[in-house]
Formats: structure tokens, C-alpha cells, sequence
């Protein structure tokens, strides 16, 4: 089974020793071990890498390492779930057609969970579409029936009404900063602003300074040269939910920053698909149930200025539609946002404009400009017509 | 950079293999654990710096990573001088300072430094998936091997995560500064439950993974990679037994 953090699910330290590892827990002859390791390598397209630390690998690159662990011990299916969900859209792009190569050169049963459905479509998948226990089982020319059945969307979660125009009050703004981690630069010279009532989206390859970005503005880091300059209460959402679940129950989870009424806060539990727990452990939640809880958190203090990372990962689209109508509420009362997401149809839709970032190469304006700067030079998975299966 | 993880190289002990430098360590360890004069753990420190220098490109970065380590050191170095009475009064800073204060506390400070930098320095040459390889080789049960390797992988995690728990606690306003005997418990619940729930949710994604593979389906696994004893190994095994023998008869005979 291939899991969805790349990070993980590695259990050693080198490339060949990870893959090696099924094999030899079969107590297989060396030289068995060896073929299929090799095999495995070649399969995924990482041959290349096998001597290499697994810790220096790319989030894309540790995702194909799983997989090549998985297929050196020659299983008859492969189980993935949401393979591709903390991968940027290039790796996840890759890894998907590596996917499709096993299933049609390799002939290999997949199992896989997954939210993003359109690349898998062009392989005809069977799908088995599920909702709180319950299979709807159809082919993929009826999948978008079942799903609209069931209230749930395939493509990306439309923004709606746009909201208004941003106003000339900036937030934030970023001028000439650096920054980088020893014998590492990530941001060269970015000049940078965020005005109140926008929605800014950030998108580009893993590693490319996304986070760090967001970082520079919560001023949780320090630029190297340039400045950072913050007019605004700032909250941030981290990507691992169980990182900022600090309290015993839900209500005093988001009561931290003060207590609310009673009526307030069941409301804000009702949206959030969370009522019924008010008393129940933050950290006994789903993973998604702890993201939106954080999310609610952040949210419910009514920052002027919020920061995302990735808050979407794992959740459906109701519960997306559920994020997007709070960003949607802070810009409409003049809040800025600051969204991270590898969700490129959400944030084409959703953003009023987009930062492309991968270390120095930085791409900014209204997405629509940023998508057609991205195809001329051949992103196109960092662009929604590579993920939108479009309204049915 | 960080030196508390296994850097590759091909100079110095990196030419051997890990039980080379497991038996270097041991020696440190004996010298440092066991005893002997202040010299002989004063030497075997120069010997753990003249071997970080010759199996490192860069020595300053090892140093740098001890910072901490040398600060600590010296506080006990100072809090042994202040607090041990015996021997002859040297002179008053409002306490008498003894020549056996200075003495212990140096015995002590060193004993700490040594062994610190020692395991730095074994953490630093050893590539612990080998290490581990050579372990069970040589007839450690493969489930034990595993757990040190483990347990490696997950110091820069744990170093990582209470980085990320401190932010997060600061961008909601939360301090966890412990000044009276109930902020422990408030620290305790801020800081150490969300590190170790990270913690226990990364466990929980490694061992399906290895369970997902296999690990421990029989009760012994082939190994791709064969573990030899090399010249190098022999080198390293005589030095560390020369450090114990210098440690055993120090202590034994009072020498240096």
C-alpha cells in the first residue's frame, strides 16, 4: 500500500535499501533481491537515484520510491491512497502517468483513492464512488451523474460571485526579500503586496518557497536582505493540523484566543461538519475533521490577515465548499488571504491573483495571465485545464 | 547542515566500516564513563577532534553543533567549583575555591564534553542504515537492528516538529514560558502532547509500511548488502581498545 505523505512511509536511509527492503523481509536470495530492486527502479523511472539519501529526495521522487518498494515485492495489486494529494502538480502529474504505465504496460491491478479524477479518466477506470460507508458502483461515463447524486462535484469547487475589489490598503508587502537555508537560497529579490479584500494565491513546485513565503509574512522567519512589512493581525493555518491541536476538547480548542457563546460556537461547528463534538479530543479527529478544526480556529478570530497552507488536502468537496465560502466571507468583510494549495483549479477560480513561485522564477497577476505564462513554458500541470473535469 | 545526522564522506573513519566506529565509540565511551586521569580524557578529546577534522570537509559546523554541549559543560565545570569544599582553598569569589572544586568540575565537564562529541562524532562517520546491517550480521536480532535505525530517522523529526509547535503556539498568542510549577503542566500539554501525537502519527505510518512489507513475516531476512570487515575496522578496533587499556590502567594506577 502506497500511503499519501511521501515523508511517512520511508523506512530507511537510502533509495536501494528502502526498495530492498520487502524483498529481503521474504528472505529472498541476494541476488533475487538485487534484480528486483533494479527492476522496481527501472520501472518508476529512478534508477538513477538508488545510491542517493532518501531524505534529499523530492516529495515526487520519495512518492515513486514508495511505489518501486511496493512493486519489488511483485504484489498482485497495489493499494494507493490519495498518492498524489501533498505532491505539486508536475510530480503529481508524473506519478499519475506512472500509474498509467503500470496499469497499461504492466498490466498491474491499482487500487486508488483519489479526489483529483480527471487525469485518471483517460485510462477508464473503474470507479467505486463512496459517501459515509455507502458504494455507488458505475463506469467512468456515469461517474459525474453518481457524484452530482450524491451532492458531491468532481472539478473544482467554483468561487461564485466574485467579491469586491480590493482595496488600496495593503497588508502586507514584501520588498527585494531573500531568503534561503545554508547553501540553500529559496526566495531571490521578491517585491510582493497583499491588499485588503484579496485572495492571493500561491502555487508552484514543492520546494519552490511557497511555505517559506508564508513564513516571511507570519514573520516566523527573518529575511535576509529586503524588508517585510505587516499591517495587519496575521493567523496562520500550518499544513499538519495535529501541530497546532493544543487543547482537550474541541470547545477549548477553539476557545483559546477567548471564550465564545455557546450559540456561536455550535454555529461554527455546524459549518464546519463538526457539531456533535464539541466535548469530543481534537486530536481523536479524522485528519480532515482536525484540518477544518483548525481552520475554524484561525478563522473565527477574524484576522485581517489569514495564511493557508494547504488546507484542502483530504478533504471532499463539500468541505472545500465549506473553506471557500469562509475565505470568501473574510474578503467580502475587507480580510486579505494568503492560500497555498497544489488544488489549481481552486485557486484559478477562487484567487484574484496568483504568485507562481519556484525559487527565482516568479510568476504574478490574475490567473488567467499566470496560466497562459505557465502553458508558453510548458507547466501545464500548473494549469486547471490539466485537472478541471468541468461542470458536467 | 545539521551534525546530529550521518554525513557522507570518504575520508578519515569513513573508510571504515560502522562496527569501526562502534568500537571507537566504545573506547571514547570507556574514557569518558569509566575514568581515568584528567589528561587521559583531555587527550582522547584532542583524539575526537583530530578525527572529526580528518573524516569532515568542514570542521567548523561539527564545532558549531557542540556549542550547546560546551556551554552546559562549563555550567557544570562551575557548579562543581562552587560546590565542593574538600582539598586547598585557592582563592574567594564569596565562596572558597577548591583545588579539588577545580579538579571535579573539570573531571565532570569533560567527562560530558567527550562523551558528546563522541557520539556526534559516531553519528556524524556512521551510516546507520550499514550500521544496522552489520549488527544483524554479526547476530543482533533484525527487529533490534531495526529499531536503531528508527530511532535515527526520527531525531531530525522530533527536532523539526518542536520547531513547528513553538510557531504555532506563537501565531495564536500562546506562551508556555514556565515560571511557577503549574505552567509545567501547561507547558507539558502545549508542547510535548502535540510533538509526541505527531510522533506516535508518524510510528503509525511507518510501521503499515513496513508491515505492509513484510517486516517480521520470518524470523530472519536476507540482506543485500553483505557487511566485510575492512583494514580500516582493524585500525579503529586497536585504537579503541588503546583507549580503554589507557583508561583501565590510569584509573588502576593513578597515572596522569
Amino acid at each position: 500500500m502506497v500511503q499519501q505523505d511521501p515523508d511517512a512511509q520511508v523506512c530507511t536511509l537510502r533509495v536501494r535499501s528502502e526498495v530492498a527492503f520487502g524483498p529481503e523481509n521474504l528472505c529472498l536470495p541476494t541476488v533475487d533481491v538485487r534484480r528486483r530492486v533494479d527492476d522496481a527502479l527501472a520501472i518508476v523511472g529512478i534508477a538513477g537515484l538508488a545510491d542517493r539519501k532518501t531524505t534529499t529526495l523530492s516529495g515526487g521522487e520519495k512518492q515513486r520510491l514508495a511505489i518501486a518498494s511496493i512493486l519489488a515485492m511483485q504484489p498482485s495489486a497495489v493499494l494507493l491512497d490519495e498518492p498524489t494529494a501533498n505532491l505539486d502538480p508536475m510530480a503529481a502529474k508524473q506519478i499519475l502517468e506512472l500509474l498509467g504505465r503500470l496499469h497499461q504496460e504492466e498490466e498491474r491491478t491499482l487500487v486508488i483513492v483519489e479526489h483529483r479524477l480527471a487525469p485518471l479518466m483517460r485510462y477508464a477506470p473503474r470507479l467505486l464512488v463512496m459517501d459515509e460507508g455507502r458504494i455507488v458502483d458505475r463506469r467512468a461515463a456515469r461517474v459525474r451523474h453518481d457524484l452530482l447524486a450524491l451532492g458531491l462535484r468532481t472539478g473544482g469547487v467554483k468561487a461564485g460571485q466574485a467579491g469586491p475589489a480590493a482595496s488600496a490598503r495593503t497588508h502586507v508587502s514584501l520588498r527585494d526579500v531573500s531568503f534561503g537555508y545554508p547553501g540553500q537560497p529559496v526566495i531571490d529579490q521578491l517585491s510582493l503586496q497583499v491588499r485588503a479584500g484579496e485572495i492571493l494565491g500561491v502555487i508552484g513546485p514543492n520546494g519552490g518557497g511557497k511555505t517559506t513565503l508564508l513564513r516571511l509574512i507570519a514573520m516566523l522567519e527573518k529575511p535576509e536582505s529586503g524588508c517585510v512589512e505587516r499591517d495587519a493581525d496575521v493567523r496562520m493555518v500550518f499544513q499538519h493540523p495535529h501541530q497546532q491541536i493544543f487543547e482537550r476538547s474541541v470547545r477549548c480548542e477553539l476557545d483559546i484566543e477567548g471564550t465564545l457563546s455557546d450559540e456561536a460556537r455550535a454555529a461554527i461547528l455546524a459549518e464546519a461538519r463538526l457539531d456533535g463534538l464539541e466535548e469530543a479530543a481534537p486530536l481523536s479527529l479524522s485528519l480532515g475533521e482536525q484540518r477544518r478544526l483548525t481552520v475554524a480556529s484561525a478563522v473565527r478570530t477574524e484576522p485581517a490577515l489569514l495564511l493557508l497552507d494547504e488546507p484542502f488536502i483530504g478533504q471532499d468537496r463539500r468541505n472545500v465548499a465549506w473553506m471557500v465560502g469562509r475565505l470568501l466571507t473574510r474578503r467580502a468583510r475587507g480580510g486579505s488571504v494568503v492560500l497555498v494549495s497544489h488544488d489549481i483549479p481552486l485557486v484559478g477560480s477562487l484567487c484574484d491573483r496568483l504568485v507562481y513561485l519556484n525559487r527565482n522564477v516568479v510568476i504574478t497577476g490574475e490567473p488567467e495571465a499566470v496560466f497562459e505564462r505557465l502553458r508558453g513554458q510548458g507547466l501545464s500541470a500548473f494549469t486547471p485545464s490539466f485537472w478541471d473535469e468541468g461542470e458536467p | 547542515m545539521a551534525f546530529t545526522e550521518y554525513q557522507s564522506g570518504t575520508r578519515g573513519l569513513h573508510r571504515g566500516g560502522p562496527l569501526g566506529s562502534l568500537a571507537i565509540l566504545c573506547g571514547f565511551l570507556v574514557v569518558g564513563l569509566v575514568g581515568g586521569g584528567l589528561a587521559v580524557r583531555a587527550a582522547a578529546l584532542i583524539c575526537v577532534f583530530g578525527l572529526a577534522a580528518v573524516s569532515s570537509e568542514r570542521l567548523w559546523p561539527f564545532f558549531r553543533s557542540l556549542r550547546f554541549v560546551l556551554t552546559f559543560a562549563v555550567v557544570l565545570f562551575v557548579a562543581q567549583a562552587l560546590s565542593v569544599r574538600d582539598g586547598r582553598t585557592l582563592f574567594h569569589v564569596g565562596v572558597s575555591i577548591t583545588d579539588e572544586g577545580l579538579r571535579a568540575g573539570a573531571q565532570m565537564a569533560l567527562r560530558f564534553f567527550l562523551i558528546i562529541s563522541s557520539s556526534f562524532l559516531f553519528v556524524l562517520v556512521t551510516d546507520p542504515d550499514r550500521l544496522a546491517n552489520a549488527m544483524i550480521r554479526f547476530g543482533v536480532p533484525y527487529r533490534y537492528g531495526f529499531v536503531f535505525i528508527l530511532a535515527l530517522r526520527f531525531v531530525p523529526f522530533f527536532r523539526d516538529e518542536l520547531r513547528t509547535v513553538r510557531e504555532a503556539q506563537r501565531m495564536r498568542g500562546i506562551r508556555t514560558r514556565i515560571r511557577r510549577l503549574s505552567d509545567v503542566r501547561r507547558a507539558v500539554r502545549y508542547t510535548f502532547v502535540p510533538v509526541l501525537v505527531s510522533g506516535l502519527v508518524r510510528v503509525d505510518s511507518i510501521a503499515m509500511s513496513m508491515k505492509g512489507r513484510c517486516f517480521g513475516l520470518h524470523r530472519t531476512r536476507s540482506q543485500l548488502e553483505k557487511i566485510r570487515l575492512g583494514w580500516a575496522d582493524g585500525w579503529a578496533v586497536l585504537l579503541a581498545a588503546l583507549w580503554v587499556t589507557m583508561s583501565v590502567l590510569s584509573r588502576r594506577y593513578g597515572w596522569f
